[in-house]
């Protein structure tokens, strides 16, 4: 099978002083910060490689780098370290409602989303009726009238609902789906398990044993920005949580 | 640089969307809606004409018609100043779609200049209505050199790229810099010929002022409309200069986007 995600000795080193701000002129002509040294490194010496359909479940604890593993994979961060590639174009289901803006319609904040995730007129047009349909009832209610009326919930459906009718081979998920009642997720699992069945990647954040459980067939235990395990998901899921368990202890 | 300039003209249909988008939201939320972005020009065009005219008795600082001169300026002036004010914080107002899309990240920043490029060109019919109100009384006669407007928007345009990409991000990690751009601004129109013309500057001053890239620019658009031919001296300035700070925006925009990207 075809990699489709590799990275290689990924490392994302963040500052934590205050005095990060003044430090321009040595990004301009050093490319990076010289003189601080409250730096942490949120991911360090990251390697890893994943096939065409993969499920892959990310695990580990609050700030153990999992979100921005993800961004990084997306693209909206850049490592500082080693090389991330990606073979072929990323949905991130990350910041659902990033791009929609309260005062347009929702129609056309689904028009603009759409099409800033790469979406031509056309297909917009053919699959706007599914979006919507997706999305559901009261949304489709609501399509003519400003997107700051809906509700967060009826927001992060829209959202869901365009970002997931992409064609791109490699889906992200970061814990979008604790949001939504349960119908709705109940909704969201289905769409994921046809994506999957459809041959695509999905790359899962979730602190949910059930859903990483469900979906994720492969396991990586992300540990203060290091990865310490890469294996099958229950596995991994059992290492997590005997170390979650002897942390509490 | 070449590689980023293609991966953004790739992307130009995303462009387009993002500046209907801007377009839309500007209109949507006002009543007056288009009113407000000939209005303002108009306005102050009134204002400087009463004030220098009537009360400075300022005769001869700039060509005449002096009504005309003023909004040929004020015109591209609001371009000018809107594109600053809104490239200089681009990244920081949509940090969340930055966040979320993996777009060429100039693109946040021209969108901006586009967008403002896009109302000038929305205003300039109230600049025609005023030239043929100026022609039917004989104040004003029209010569080839009106074909040299579109060249003073390319180098506007070209000027206001380089300037945003400088400040962008520059503005994400020295959050002060908002403030100083808005100082600048407005130091700035004074040193720049929109109120008057840079032949009735004294000598002095006038060998630092003849740096400004605006002169060329504002020589361009008027050209055609007054007298005074185009001053390709000034042009010249202006095209080196633009030029010069298109490469240094976009060589500053790459040194400094990974340090960004974690800020925002």
């Amino acid at each position: 099978m075809s990699v489709v995600i590799s990275a290689k000795d990924v490392g994302v080193e963040f500052y934590t002083s205050r005095r990060r701000k003044m430090q321009v002129r040595d990004l301009l002509f050093h490319g990076r910060a010289t003189t601080s040294t409250d730096t942490f490194w949120a991911l360090k010496d990251i390697s890893f490689a994943i096939t065409k359909g993969e499920a892959v479940g990310l695990v580990g604890g609050n700030g153990s780098g999992k979100s921005t593993l993800l961004k990084t994979i997306a693209g909206v961060l850049l490592p500082d370290t080693g090389t991330v590639q990606v073979d072929g174009g990323v949905a991130p289901l990350i910041e659902l409602t990033g791009g929609f803006r309260g005062e347009l319609t929702c129609r056309d904040n689904l028009w603009v989303q759409a099409g800033l995730h790469g979406l031509s007129k056309a297909q917009i047009e053919e699959r706007f009726e599914d979006i919507v349909d997706f999305a559901g009832p009261q949304v489709r209610a609501a399509l003519d009238r400003p997107y700051r009326h809906l509700s967060s919930g009826m927001q992060v459906r829209l959202g869901f609902a365009v970002i997931s009718s992409l064609d791109e081979p490699i889906f992200l998920v970061d814990e979008v789906l604790a949001v939504g009642d349960k119908a709705f997720r109940e909704k969201c699992y289905t769409r994921m398990e046809s994506l999957l069945a459809e041959g695509r990647t999905l790359f899962l954040v979730s602190h949910s044993e059930g859903d990483l459980k469900r979906f994720g067939t492969r396991g990586l235990y992300l540990r203060s920005g290091e990865l310490v395990m890469d294996g099958p998901m229950d596995e991994v899921l059992a290492r997590y949580n005997e170390d979650q368990g002897t942390a509490r202890a | 640089m070449i590689t980023r300039i293609r991966a953004v003209w790739r992307r130009r249909e995303i462009l387009g969307t993002l500046v209907q988008r801007d377009l839309r939201v500007r209109y949507s939320r006002s009543v007056l809606g288009y009113v407000w972005t000939v209005l303002d020009p108009l306005l102050m065009a009134s204002v400087y004409f009463v004030v220098f005219t009537f009360i400075f008795k300022a005769g001869r600082v700039a060509d005449s018609p002096y009504f005309l001169y003023l909004l040929s300026g004020l015109l591209a002036w609001q371009w000018f100043t809107g594109s600053v004010t809104d490239t200089t914080k681009s990244l920081i107002q949509e940090a969340r779609l930055v966040r979320s899309t993996n777009l060429p990240r100039e693109v946040w920043v021209i969108r901006c200049v586009v967008a403002k490029g896009v109302e000038y060109v929305l205003s300039l019919p109230i600049l025609v209505g005023f030239v043929i109100y100026y022609l039917a009384v004989g104040r004003v006669d029209l010569d080839w050199e009106l074909l040299l407007f579109p060249l003073g928007m390319v180098l506007q345009f070209l000027l206001l790229v380089g300037l945003g990409l400088l400040l962008a991000p520059i503005t994400v990690l020295v959050t002060d810099m908002q403030r100083v751009v808005r100082i600048f601004l407005r130091f700035f129109f004074y040193l720049s010929p929109v109120l008057y013309g840079l032949q009735s500057v004294p000598d002095q001053l006038r060998a630092v002022l003849i740096l400004n890239p605006l002169n060329g620019i504002l020589s361009l658009y008027r050209g055609g409309l007054f007298e005074r031919s185009v001053s390709w001296v000034d042009v010249g300035v202006s095209v080196a200069m633009s030029l010069l700070l298109v490469v240094l925006g976009f060589w500053t925009f790459s040194r400094l986007e990974r340090s960004v990207l974690k800020e925002i």
